[in-house]
């Protein structure tokens, strides 16, 4: 309680307001289901020449997602006023807050793949941000991280697999795609967008093996966990496969990735729950097991299959939404979420210990919740799926482990004698205390009042499973009275899994070997080795050294060398034996011309030959201004006695300039253990490739084009007979403007270094 | 007879790399002088070797004639002398203060920009 505590009322009144957005969102919503039938839709243009459209679709599956982002919202938002009452930097939390839920609704409502590929990302990094809020603590920064680049790098495999699907059904709106279905399954790229979609899927819904961000991301804030972890976010790539399952489900890649994954994260999610003692942990392992239920319930081929992934989506965010939040109001109220320490809170807690009992009934699949509802929904489509029996145990282990932990969350915290490691536990303010109770109030409501739910429910379903027509009454279309024994013993080995959790989980603590061969091991490793790896080939690449940089740069630029040489090799008409036409060396045919050449070319070789052997400094400047003189002579008898002129004056007056630096140098250092072999054979292969070069490049057909234009555009525009010197001062005067500039500041950037120079040597003289 | 020319331009490009390689921080600059006026004649061969007429509009003519020299690699080639010689003059300089303030001539001994990393992962840390 810091600046706030002076303006209570002002600060309650202004982050009150906070909650009306969303429950704007929501109202608008229900007035939209009431008064205009589903679908909606609606384009807008974005960037046409791209093809990019603002297309939105709504049907029964987004409207489901909008009313649990927009009503769970609007109760998160006023949760988290009472949560963070206090916190200075609250007003960035719901900024970002805010932000998510707006990324949410884009991607529910968005037909263009890209556009909802666009709001995917978004929802990532505006996770990234609530993750890792606490800032200041380590393991928030890390959770923030790994939760980062997990759903981002399935983001990077969405994209792709985005860009595969638009590829092939040759435009990137969700509903044409869905209509193509089956005519989809001839491309032979289909295999790999699937696999690509999966892993941006999964990645996103904490599936089996990406799962393992989701337990570490409660480092957030428990209203962020409520919201994002749990109703909204982690939901989106379970989102995306059931939109896309009406299209892809007559494929066995799809069918039997969903069913085995889902089947897999739901079991072990299930039973990393009984490894935890952290309420908040034990309530996100078992939304990871919950993920991968609906995983593998998109996967199963029947209709009925819709139906129940839509009343699960629904049951699930409507207990565990509020479950997390009881989790944080007993973290407030008694500064610890560690279940060994909790008991009897309901005396002291009792609107947060009725909210718990009410989830908690649910999430149990106890009649007269919702969660009844769903599980029989799930029991119903299984038997008729004729599933594997392996799928069917696990299904039933997996529900009697959330029964066990619905237990945990209400029996054990709130029931027997009160203990708690705080002297007093007093119930939290009624921000935080009502939304939990709502939510949880709303999803008994709709086992009393399915005429409110089922519509929604019917609509959701028809847009994963279109065959399924149109549902009014779920209770009479699905009668429960077969799977009731189902339930039962589901109840039964719950009850019994609830008894006997401490000892199961002093079993379980004690396999140590899980932590060292998991994907979170895994992930550490690969993360430690890029940063290795990194190291390493910076090490190789960049040693500090003069030689070495120059080295990787003409390597580079020999591999350029040989792959344009490559290029005019393939343009040119001759081959190999075109290129060297040795009549050309036939001294008898030169004309004088040539004779001066080849004197060029021997003054340019010695001078080369002489540079690299000698050492005496003198000597060496003596041999380099011969490579100039011979280039001077070449440019003298090819046409270019401007450039020869040039070359001469300068030639003289660097070796002029380097005779007079000279004595700053001193003699030549020995160098020992210089790689003169090495330096020469990179020497030589510069030398080889600009042959190379040189060579192919004598056999293509000289292009004239610009010596043309320039030769006849010199007199009538610029009004000048010397075509090199009109190029120079008027076609690229701004280039020679240029140079100038360069030569100026080389000389004001020479000025006080030889000015040190001078100063220097004459202290010591 | 161009490929003698193309030689002598290749064996220029090998010597300048050679010397350019070198630790020594004096070769390295004499280096870059001969790699650089190698670069030039690579540049000028672009344009082909040619006629020895040089590209002057002869008076009383209206353009270039047919036989004159290509001028564009020409005015390439002089920007280039120009710049390349202002530079190497800064860098014999430049080299010349670096020797008396450091006291080496081994160009891998000028490690101020890059300091010797002091962990083996970790990049090293500039102050």
């Amino acid at each position: 309680m810091q600046a706030t505590d002076l303006k209570p009322h002002a600060a309650k009144a202004r982050y009150l307001s906070v909650a009306l957005p969303p429950l704007a969102g929501f109202l608008l919503l229900i007035w939209g289901l009431i008064h205009h039938p589903l679908p909606w839709q609606g384009s807008l243009d974005w960037a046409p020449s791209l093809g990019l459209t603002f297309a939105v679709y709504v049907d029964g599956l987004s409207a489901q997602f909008l009313a649990l982002i927009t009503g769970i919202g609007a109760l998160v938002f006023l949760y988290a006023t009472g949560y963070l009452a206090g916190e200075p930097r609250q007003g960035r939390l719901f900024l970002i807050l805010t932000v998510f839920m707006l990324a949410m609704i884009g991607v529910v409502i968005a037909d263009h793949l890209l556009l909802l590929f666009l709001f995917w990302e978004l929802t990532s990094l505006t996770s990234f941000l609530l993750v890792g809020f606490y800032h200041e603590n380590e393991q928030s920064r890390t959770s923030a991280r790994q939760a980062l680049l997990v759903t981002m790098s399935g983001g990077l495999a969405l994209l792709a697999a985005i860009l595969l699907l638009g590829e092939i059904s040759g435009g990137y709106s969700l509903q044409a795609l869905i209509a193509q279905g089956p005519t989809l399954a001839d491309d032979p790229r289909l295999p790999a967008a699937l696999i690509l979609l999966l892993v941006g899927c999964f990645t996103k819904s904490a599936q089996f093996p990406f799962h393992f961000w989701l337990p570490n991301a409660m480092t957030a804030p428990t209203p962020v966990s409520a919201y994002l972890h749990s109703a909204t976010m982690v939901k989106l790539g379970i989102y995306l496969l059931a939109r896309l399952d009406p299209a892809l489900n007559h494929l066995l890649l799809w069918e039997s990735a969903l069913m085995s994954i889902g089947t897999l994260t739901a079991v072990w999610g299930a039973v990393l729950a009984l490894r935890e003692r952290d309420l908040k942990r034990i309530l996100a392992w078992s939304t990871v097991s919950a993920l991968g239920t609906l995983t593998l319930l998109i996967g199963l081929p029947n209709p009925g299959a819709g139906l129940a992934v839509a009343a699960f989506l629904f049951a699930h965010a409507l207990y565990k939404a509020p479950l997390f939040m009881v989790a944080g109001n007993i973290d407030h109220a008694t500064g610890t979420r560690v279940i060994d320490h909790l008991m009897g809170l309901h005396r002291a807690m009792p609107w947060t210990a009725m909210a718990a009992i009410l989830a908690g009934l649910s999430m149990a699949g106890l009649p007269l919740s919702f969660g009844f509802v769903a599980k029989d929904l799930i029991s119903v489509a299984k038997a008729d799926a004729e599933v594997l029996t392996v799928v069917s145990y696990a299904t039933l282990f997996v529900n009697a482990i959330a029964a066990a932990v619905a237990g945990i969350a209400t029996l054990r915290v709130f029931g027997g004698p009160p203990r708690w490691p705080r002297g007093e536990a007093h119930e939290v303010s009624w921000r935080m205390a009502l939304p939990p109770l709502l939510i949880a109030l709303v999803a008994i409501e709709f086992e009393f009042l399915p005429g409110v739910a089922d519509p929604l429910l019917g609509a959701a379903a028809i847009a994963i499973a279109p065959s399924l027509g149109v549902i009014r009454d779920i209770d009479a279309s699905y009668p429960s009275g077969k799977v009731i024994t189902a339930t039962e013993i589901t109840l039964l080995v719950g009850l019994i899994l609830f008894l006997i959790w401490d000892w199961l989980h002093g079993l379980l603590q004690r396999i140590h070997w899980l932590d060292r061969i998991g994907p979170t091991a895994c992930y550490e490793l690969l993360l430690k080795q890029l940063t290795r790896v990194a190291a390493w080939q910076t090490g190789l690449l960049q040693r500090g050294r003069l030689a070495g940089y120059l080295s990787w740069t003409l390597t580079g630029l020999l591999a350029l060398a040989i792959g344009a040489s490559f290029a005019m090799h393939q343009a040119s008409e001759p081959g190999w034996g075109g290129l060297l036409d040795w009549s050309t060396l036939v001294f008898a045919d030169w004309p004088a011309q040539h004779w001066a050449w080849l004197t060029a070319a021997v003054l340019m070789i010695a001078g080369a030959a002489a540079s690299m052997v000698l050492r005496h400094r003198m000597a060496l400047l003596m041999a380099s201004g011969l490579v100039g003189y011979g280039s001077a002579v070449l440019f003298l008898f090819t046409g270019a006695p401007d450039l020869a002129f040039t070359q001469f004056a300068v030639e003289t007056a660097l070796v002029v300039v380097a005779a007079a630096l000279l004595p700053h140098y001193g003699a030549p250092p020995v160098l020992s253990n210089e790689p003169v072999l090495r330096n020469a054979l990179l020497a030589l292969a510069s030398g080889a490739g600009v042959l190379l070069l040189l060579v192919h490049l004598f056999a293509l057909p000289a292009d004239a084009q610009l010596a043309t234009w320039f030769g006849e555009a010199s007199l009538p525009l610029a009004h000048g007979r010397n075509v090199v010197n009109v190029i120079i001062v008027d076609f690229r005067a701004l280039d020679t403007l240029g140079e100038i500039t360069v030569v100026m500041f080389s000389l004001l950037a020479a000025l006080p270094l030889l000015g040190a120079l001078a100063r220097s040597v004459k202290r010591e003289g | 007879m161009s490929l003698i020319l193309a030689l002598a331009i290749a064996l220029t490009v090998a010597a300048g790399v050679y010397l350019a390689l070198s630790r020594d921080l004096f070769r390295c600059i004499v280096g870059l002088a001969v790699l650089g006026s190698a670069v030039n004649l690579v540049v000028f061969a672009a344009g082909r070797f040619g006629p020895i007429q040089p590209p002057i509009v002869s008076a009383g003519a209206e353009k270039l004639a047919e036989h004159a020299a290509n001028p564009l690699p020409q005015a390439l080639v002089l920007t280039a002398i120009v710049i390349s010689f202002a530079l190497l003059c800064f860098s014999l300089v430049l080299g010349a203060r670096l020797r008396q303030q450091s006291g080496s001539d081994d160009s891998n001994q000028l490690r101020n920009a890059e300091p010797l990393p002091a962990d083996p992962v970790k990049p090293p840390v500039l102050d």
